[in-house]
């Protein structure tokens, strides 16, 4: 008797925590949902903000936003690829693909206001180059790519043996078999991998409050110096600090509703991909 | 082929790396930038100039950004002081006045509701310092002080202690909770009971946070209405500045003019502020 | 396979040496920006609890407590929750079920950063004002209320690292536990459990690291206030009351007005330093945590 009280006890307790957790992000949708989507229509996503936030729309902070993302998905592919590689095919000690490991690990948790902190001496200082949307696309680079490359390893772990033996029979040299074989094989890694580094990303402030992003007026970046853009986290941040007309929190309400849509459609369509990859490199 | 790599970067290139000088970059106080963003986009759409601008730092923010070249305009919501004037001495700091407003010492509904009204120096000062905790020592209800400070910087907070301690050098060293925006001040206090904080005079609605009078020396209590502010009765009124680096010119004219234009000034006092022609 | 050093290989080498010495730059630069922070205070950086700009007095313990404290207590609700919830949906959930929960908790760890803090300053700063009622709290921004958010934010991490630990106790050992004639909560608690003790530690430790540094969020709800350092070290008030985390400090305008000044500048840094070493130790615990548990089960 007593072992069964024991058992549903437990079940139901941890039942409650999962039940919590999830409650959590229903509570979240619902009340960002409710408030928010009375600002979305049309003109939202086309029109510049107008009278300080209170009126118009969002759309040089997507724009903005979607600069700082491609920038650094840019600048961090080719850094995530090579390091994928470097673990799965260069480095044949275990000792050494451990360190490649544990520096990823390391970089992951790095918080993102110290990489702030860096790019606001270094390119904001150093490079002269002021505010700008490279700074901002190469930091936010930073942060991203542990997510990426962890993805991409992890697909590769799972890359069967037999297609690399038979390639490498055919006297494919190995720069080849790597162009020809592992990475049209794992294109599903670096996709899953970059959508969910992007998500990671796209709500980031910490990294760009000092060197890239601004509050109104910047429009197409038309150079590198002194080019800042807008972006959708940073417009929340200061109008949650700093809004004189009450009209102006269905605005916030609405930002945050698309900021939540961006980044839950890159998880979402990251996610079977991810699952898949994530429980055979665990349980494979 | 290589050659011609060259070339093609270097033609990239060249636009990417020149430094843009046909836009004008403005930066500063939060309590400025409602009506000169409403001004820049104005200007944005009227005549197709490119304005940027933001609120980094406050006062402070657009004082320093301004002094080290970064912009062209700073918005000051508090006199330039000699010290950041010796900061940077290459730059000839020009103020030009566009409004009037006023530094209110606001307080939550319970506080105003308790009988609290008015407040002397004295009584701001003993709160700063901590010699003063709880309402009751001032006529109020028995609740502790939940002091908010504005953020070092600020306008808002140099424009207090410069009323009470003459200077801001000579404001002692205090800790209490910062608060740094005008909305975020004012969401804290309406939302926090016994809740006391510095906050520009036209954010004071008076429903949800109520503007505290100043009691005199000689028992006046002035209230930091429009008529107060004007003929500078109010102790704590501030000037609204624009900021240049010498006489402004090109755009920078351009925006200075238009602030100080009918339609600017009306901006000025849809916000809240005091216009220059109602100033005596 | 020969290895020749092909242009792919070189690159390579290249793209990952570049990676490395964003790191190196980092640590160095931090460690080279905050030299005249030591010059000016020695190892009283470290434990003054005085940080006064104005008259260049900068002393971070009230910083490296006010982290320690809000990263804890948030640890130690999103802790329990999220292992618990990991239990459940690998231990008692079918397949379908398990997979919900997965994509849910894979969604509530994209919600960015400032869309807890809108909610933190517009919902929670009143609810845990009214709730602590009972103990007077001067208002609702506290060390309390940051911890609150950040425990939202880690269960997240905690959790998926949770079930990732627990699926990786081979099914074998549960189906012999079984057979033994253990209940399935049995099994948990005398297999899953202890099998996975250090894969779940590894996860608490990742969450904690989270916690760390996370900026803004907390800044909206922490309350900023500098020289907090209670009179009381184990009480509970200097949760109730409002404080400042080393990660609130370098979001916040000191950033801005620092640059230009070196000690105070250097100061910055310093404090930046400090939660980069903070984080990277708690980082390199899980991870060689981590390392163990899984060459452990592979062999």
């Amino acid at each position: 008797m007593r072992r069964k009280l024991v058992h549903h006890l437990f079940r139901g307790i941890t039942a409650l925590c999962a039940l919590l957790a999830c409650g959590i992000l229903g509570w979240l949708v619902w009340a960002i949902a409710r408030r928010g989507l009375p600002a979305i229509s049309w003109n939202f996503f086309t029109e510049q903000i107008k009278l300080v936030g209170a009126s118009g729309g969002i759309f040089f902070n997507i724009i903005g936003t979607g600069i700082l993302l491609l920038t650094a998905l840019v600048a961090t592919l080719p850094v995530a690829v090579s390091l994928a590689l470097l673990h799965g095919v260069y480095l044949r000690d275990g000792k050494r693909k451990r360190a490649l490991e544990t520096m990823l690990y390391v970089l992951n948790g790095m918080p993102s206001i110290v990489c702030g902190i860096f790019g606001f001496i270094v390119f904001v200082n150093y490079f002269g180059w002021g505010k700008s949307w490279l700074s901002g696309g190469l930091l936010l680079a930073i942060i991203m790519l542990p997510t990426v490359t962890v993805a991409l390893m992890e697909r590769m772990a799972t890359l069967p043996s037999k297609y690399v033996e038979a390639a490498s029979g055919l006297g494919m040299r190995q720069s080849q078999i790597i162009w020809s074989v592992i990475l049209p094989q794992t294109l599903s890694g670096i996709i899953t991998g970059s959508l969910l580094g992007l998500a990671r990303i796209a709500g980031e402030i910490a990294p760009i409050m000092f060197t890239a992003t601004i509050f109104a007026g910047a429009s197409f970046p038309k150079g590198i110096k002194e080019s800042p853009v807008l972006s959708l986290p940073y417009h929340i941040f200061i109008l949650v600090q700093d809004s004189f007309d009450p009209g102006v929190a269905e605005k916030i309400w609405g930002t945050a509703l698309v900021m939540l849509g961006l980044v839950f459609t890159l998880s979402l369509i990251a996610l079977p991909a991810r699952l898949k990859i994530h429980e055979e490199a665990h349980h494979g | 082929m290589k050659v011609h790599l060259f070339a093609l970067l270097a033609l990239i290139g060249t636009p990417l790396l020149s430094v843009q000088a046909d836009t004008l970059k403005i930066n500063g106080s939060t309590t400025v930038n409602l009506p000169a963003a409403e001004a820049s986009e104005i200007l944005r759409s009227e005549k197709k100039m490119d304005i940027q601008i933001d609120t980094q730092g406050g006062s402070a923010g657009g004082i320093s950004m301004l002094g080290e070249g970064l912009v062209q305009i700073g918005m000051i919501s508090k006199h330039v002081s000699d010290e950041e004037r010796a900061k940077f001495p290459k730059v000839t700091f020009k103020e030009i006045q566009v409004g009037e407003d006023a530094v209110a010492l606001i307080v939550s509904a319970d506080v105003w509701e308790g009988g609290v009204k008015s407040i002397t120096k004295q009584q701001a000062a003993d709160i700063y310092e901590g010699k003063i905790k709880n309402w009751k020592q001032i006529g109020g209800p028995d609740k502790r002080i939940a002091f908010f400070n504005k953020e070092p910087g600020r306008g808002t907070w140099e424009v207090f202690v410069h009323w009470v301690y003459g200077s801001p050098k000579k404001a002692p060293q205090v800790s209490f909770p910062e608060v740094g925006g005008n909305e975020e001040t004012r969401n804290k206090v309406a939302s926090t009971k016994g809740a006391l904080s510095q906050l520009s005079s036209s954010w004071a609605d008076g429903k949800t946070v109520f503007a505290l009078s100043i009691k005199t020396e000689d028992g006046k209590e002035i209230s930091p209405a429009n008529e107060n502010i004007a003929n500078r009765s109010y102790p704590l009124s501030r000037p609204l500045f624009l900021l240049t680096n010498g006489e402004p010119t090109g755009d920078t004219k351009t925006f200075v003019d238009f602030m100080l234009s009918d339609r600017g000034q009306d901006l000025v006092k849809k916000h809240g502020y005091l216009k220059l022609s109602e100033l005596k | 396979m020969v290895s020749r050093w092909s242009f792919t290989k070189i690159s390579t080498f290249f793209f990952s040496l570049v990676a490395a010495g964003i790191m190196v730059a980092m640590l160095v630069l931090l460690i080279v920006q905050s030299i005249p922070v030591w010059k000016h205070e020695g190892w009283s950086f470290l434990t003054g609890t005085k940080w006064f700009m104005r008259t260049h007095e900068f002393g971070a313990a009230p910083m490296i407590l006010g982290t320690v404290l809000v990263s804890f207590t948030a640890l130690l609700l999103a802790g329990p929750v999220g292992i618990g919830a990991a239990v459940f949906a690998s231990e008692f959930l079918p397949a379908r079920l398990r997979l919900a929960v997965k994509i849910i908790i894979e969604l509530l760890a994209g919600v960015p950063a400032v869309v807890y803090g809108l909610l933190g300053v517009l919902f929670l700063r009143n609810w845990i004002y009214d709730l602590l009622t009972p103990f007077d709290p001067l208002s609702g921004d506290t060390l309390l209320t940051g911890a609150v958010l950040l425990a939202v934010m880690i269960l997240p991490t905690v959790m998926t690292l949770a079930d990732d630990a627990l699926r990786s106790v081979p099914a074998a050992q549960r189906t012999a536990a079984r057979g033994l004639g253990l209940n399935s909560t049995e099994v948990v608690l005398h297999v899953s459990l202890p099998q996975s003790a250090r894969g779940l530690l590894a996860a608490l430790l990742l969450g904690l690291g989270r916690a760390l540094g996370e900026a803004i969020a907390v800044f909206l709800v922490v309350g900023r206030q500098d020289n907090q350092w209670p009179e009381k070290l184990l009480s509970i008030n200097p949760l109730i009351e409002s404080g400042q985390t080393i990660t609130t400090k370098l979001a916040s305008s000191e950033t801005n007005i620092a640059y230009g000044d070196p000690i105070h500048w250097g100061a910055i840094c310093g404090l930046a330093l400090i939660l980069m070493l903070m984080v990277a130790g708690i980082t390199l615990a899980s991870a060689s945590l981590q390392f163990f548990s899984r060459s452990r089960h592979a062999s």
